[in-house]
């Protein structure tokens, strides 16, 4: 099995990876209450068209939309303290990327979607000014996926976590220790 | 195991233990304190969200809806914060069940209440 050597103290670094997964769980609620909101939105469409940026359902959405790609932010800097967390050429971390891009989508899609709805005063979900909304929301979830499989791969591997039962789930994981799951080229 | 700058007894020696709890600064089975603290916050924090919708625009927010939002949106934060407490104590002998039971009863009694009583 291909293990990055410790470059940290074993404790100290299930105390790291314990802090990142408090702020995966916070990042992971928020996201939630998107989604609850994409419904309540939703509904407030079908019965009025769009009155301003600033119906409670729009300030629900947007505050969401800075408060992720910040929060992931502040996910990133913390990660530097967990060097087998390290991306290419010590880098970033992939699945951080493809969350930070993701979500930092959807913040400039605010503006985007206020710039289209100065003309066209319509909520229809499929017009262009809502897809990278859509999109960046499925390639943040996608990034994150990665990350958080890689964190709970290593706490599995530093014996804080037990592997999953399931056969399947428990292959992943050993894909995932030994850097097969995503490429074998991108830890 | 060579530690960052300021750790460990100059390369000559191996890694003690008071340099293990100084890398590791406030161990994380401690913090159930400010994730309940934050829990609250964050439950108080939605709570002003719908109020918005109760009080300042009811035409364009109807109060069932704020309801529906607030409810479903404890229960998210209510998971979220006990998969934190719990995954954060396990493996320690920290238990803080007591005030993990109080704090989400607390909530689901003020969201019952706030759901009855409070909007237009």
């Amino acid at each position: 099995m291909a293990q990055m050597p410790a470059l940290i103290p074993k404790e100290v670094e299930i105390q790291r990876l314990k802090k990142i997964w408090l702020i995966v769980i916070a990042m992971g609620s928020t996201a939630a209450s998107v989604e609850v909101d994409n419904f309540v939105d939703g509904s407030l469409h079908q019965t009025s068209i769009r009155d301003s940026a600033f119906t409670p359902a729009h300030w629900w959405l947007y505050s969401h939309f800075v408060a992720l790609p910040l929060g992931w932010g502040a996910a990133a800097i913390y990660d530097r303290k967990v060097p087998v967390l390290r991306g290419p050429n010590n880098s970033m971390n992939t699945g951080l990327k493809m969350t930070i891009l993701g979500y930092l989508a959807t913040m400039f899609t605010i503006g985007v979607n206020e710039m289209w709805h100065f003309w066209f005063v319509e909520e229809i979900f499929a017009v262009p000014n809502h897809w990278m909304f859509n999109m960046g929301v499925v390639v943040a979830f996608m990034g994150a996926l990665a990350y958080v499989v890689r964190v709970y791969a290593r706490l599995v591997e530093l014996g804080a976590e037990t592997p999953g039962e399931n056969p399947y789930v428990a292959e992943m994981y050993k894909m995932a220790l030994e850097g097969k799951l995503y490429s074998r080229a991108i830890p | 195991m060579t530690l960052p700058k300021g750790f460990g007894s100059g390369g000559s020696g191996g890694t003690s233990s008071a340099d293990v709890e100084r890398m590791i600064g406030r161990r994380v089975e401690n913090m159930a304190g400010i994730i309940t603290a934050s829990y609250i916050a964050a439950w108080l924090a939605t709570f002003g969200g719908t109020a918005a919708g109760y009080f300042y625009y009811p035409w364009a927010y109807p109060t069932p809806s704020g309801h529906y939002a607030f409810i479903v949106l404890t229960i998210i934060e209510a998971i979220g914060y006990i998969f934190c407490v719990k995954v954060m104590q396990e493996g320690s002998n920290k238990n803080s069940n007591g005030m993990v039971a109080a704090a989400v009863a607390g909530t689901a009694v003020g969201t019952i209440f706030i759901s009855l009583y409070v909007g237009n």
